[in-house]
């Protein structure tokens, strides 16, 4: 091991291995949040939902 | 993924660094020093640190504003380089990182007078898919600098419609880095799809991701290099 | 050309989904309230004007004597015998004269051959009326009405182009705009302009460029929050694009939704979805709410699985229309 890094590891405790893996990242996960609709204002919506188009029913959360 | 402290330490570092970097490019001010002045003692290694890890982009206004970097910068900067070489087992992006620095350092300190070293070459990229070769060039950054060739860039110039797909992917996951550094190299290469509205996409990362200063950073890069910027 | 060769594996998936819908004939059928004022129209026609949507697209591209092809042929069979050959839907019709969804259930089985003139007649008179035409649905969703009027008969050149170019699609919208309603929308604008990938012709050259180059991030990121249904549908425009490009089958995307399905063939809406019902689990969902978390993703998987399997081998239809980017060697 160089000397020069010794020090720096007794000094911060920064190791070769930190800066490695900060130059070496795993891909982070993907974070999927799709915007909702919500009905216009001040109008009544009843039936009229889309028909051969995406499905109705929602998943429960969790 | 879980961080020690050291890592912690040393990632708050060099968001500081490129906030930095972030406020030179912004303002073209190149008369203040981004890098600290002095390396000694347990702050200066921990910058010393996070100079390395930020790579050639620590010294981003000097290259991409065309102004002659203040000598202790390039005096930091050298001490970065030489401080920390890839170790013999280092992953391609590690040894890409610190080729890049030795090329920068050439061309900021006419002092150096060393060859430039060799290429560490692209062969873990071959067989890799346009995600992971996205993801990879993002990480590798800091090589996207307008006139500036390699074989990360030659590679990358291959790749237009790969690269721009990754662009679209690291958006829609939310992960603005990634998106941040493909909108950088986005804007080097030729033949990218003009659908992929990269002005206007560039925008969207900076307001969805632009409080982290890695993203600001390649944002503002790719902004100035669409401007024209030549290193 | 990537003959479509070895797609065993991808057709299986229509096979066993149309297996699995042929064992829930029962979810599709109509019901008592089927005309009723209150009756629930979301959970009756829509699933069997789907059934009968995606049975016609089968249907017309497996030969006649194909297993698949006599499924699909049995299964539209038995949704006309629910609208009473065609006769509810000329009632339903004069209880809602001004309802698209009358229109556009009949017209998907009209393309699979089942005509019902009265229907036809009656739909036409509506369609006369400046009320009609001015129904306010948005762009997607019109493109489907005039996609079934011409299918009845009713011709409204011009209407299409000037439509599809206020849909997210037909605008080229930044693809990193892309989110699941902007999907769903897309998808159906392209089923829309091609007649259920009929006629691949039938998307602008500039619209196969466009999702030609953006279709792969797109189907990465909804395999990867486990949308199948989305996937699915953008797996059959996968295929609808390659008639013209020439591209590969995203075999990897495939493989996913291979393993999203249930044991019976079916594929839930997304992987969220409630596993099947098991007698020992006291939480288990009931039969109706489950057929209705896998009915019309599995009905998607058997679409994009029949026009994947079923591309012709040989050059593409409108060569040249893409590979300005070819060659660049990174896989799907």
């Amino acid at each position: 091991m160089r000397s020069d890094e010794t020090v720096t590891q007794e000094l911060t405790g920064i190791q070769s291995t930190d800066i490695e893996a900060a130059l070496d990242p795993v891909e982070a996960d993907g974070v999927y949040r799709d915007s909702r609709q919500c009905a216009a204002l001040a109008l009544f919506t009843g039936a009229g939902k889309l028909l051969l188009s995406p499905p109705t029913p929602r998943p429960k959360k969790g | 993924m879980e961080q020690s402290g050291t890592s912690t330490l040393l990632q708050g570092a060099v968001q500081d660094l490129a906030s930095g970097v972030v406020s030179a490019l912004r303002g073209g001010d190149h008369t203040r020093s981004v890098l600290p002045a002095g390396t000694d003692g347990e702050a200066g290694d921990l910058a010393l640190a996070a100079v390395r890890v930020l790579g050639s982009d620590a010294l981003l206004p000097a290259l991409l504003l065309r102004t002659p970097p203040d000598p202790a910068e390039v005096a930091v900067f050298r001490k970065a380089v030489e401080a920390y070489p890839p170790r013999a087992d280092a992953a391609p992006t590690v040894r890409w990182s610190h080729w890049g620095m030795a090329r920068t350092l050439r061309r900021v300190d006419p002092s150096v007078t060393a060859g430039p070293p060799d290429e560490p070459g692209t062969g873990w990229l071959d067989e890799a898919g346009w995600q992971t070769l996205t993801h990879q060039l993002a990480v590798l950054a800091p090589l996207a600098l307008p006139g500036e060739d390699c074989a990360v860039s030659r590679l990358a110039g291959c790749h237009p419609v790969d690269v721009a797909r990754g662009f679209v992917r690291a958006v829609r996951r939310r992960d603005w880095r990634q998106a941040a550094g493909a909108g950088r190299w986005l804007t080097l290469l030729p033949a990218v799809p003009d659908t992929v509205g990269l002005a206007s996409g560039l925008d969207f990362v900076e307001l969805m991701g632009g409080q982290d200063p890695l993203v600001a950073l390649h944002v503002q890069a790719a902004r100035l290099m669409r401007s024209g910027a030549r290193v | 050309m990537t003959a479509p060769d070895d797609t065993g594996d991808i057709r299986q998936v229509a096979e066993d989904a149309l297996a699995w819908v042929d064992t829930r004939r029962a979810g599709f059928a109509l019901g008592e309230d089927a005309l009723a004022v209150d009756g629930e129209v979301d959970s009756s026609w829509k699933p069997l004007g789907e059934l009968a949507q995606v049975c016609a697209t089968v249907a017309h591209h497996t030969a006649s004597f194909d297993p698949l092809h006599a499924r699909a042929r049995a299964l539209l069979d038995f949704a006309w015998q629910e609208t009473d050959g065609g006769e509810l839907l000329r009632r339903l019709q004069r209880l809602e004269p001004f309802a698209t969804y009358p229109l556009e259930v009949y017209a998907a089985l009209a393309s699979a051959g089942f005509r019902h003139p009265a229907f036809e007649e009656a739909a036409a008179v509506v369609a006369r009326t400046r009320g009609w035409r001015l129904t306010e649905q948005d762009p997607t969703r019109r493109l489907g009405v005039l996609r079934a009027e011409e299918r009845c008969g009713i011709h409204r050149p011009g209407q299409a182009p000037h439509m599809l170019t206020r849909t997210w699609l037909g605008g080229l919208s930044e693809p990193w705009t892309f989110e699941r309603d902007a999907g769903y929308a897309l998808t159906h604008v392209v089923f829309h302009l091609t007649d259920w990938g009929r006629d691949a012709d039938g998307l602008p050259p500039d619209l196969v460029t466009y999702l030609a180059d953006w279709l792969p991030p797109w189907l990465d990121t909804c395999l990867e929050a486990g949308m199948w249904d989305l996937s699915g549908e953008l797996l059959a425009v996968a295929a609808i694009v390659a008639r013209r490009t020439g591209d590969p089958v995203p075999r990897d995307a495939w493989r996913t939704i291979r393993a999203a399905r249930r044991p019976s063939g079916e594929v839930p809406l997304q992987d969220r979805d409630p596993a099947p019902a098991d007698p020992v689990d006291a939480e288990v969902p009931d039969d109706g709410r489950y057929f209705l978390h896998h009915y019309h993703s599995t009905l998607m998987a058997a679409f994009a699985a029949v026009l994947t399997s079923a591309r012709p081998a040989g050059p593409p239809a409108g060569t040249g229309a893409r590979h300005r980017h070819g060659g660049q060697g990174a896989p799907a």
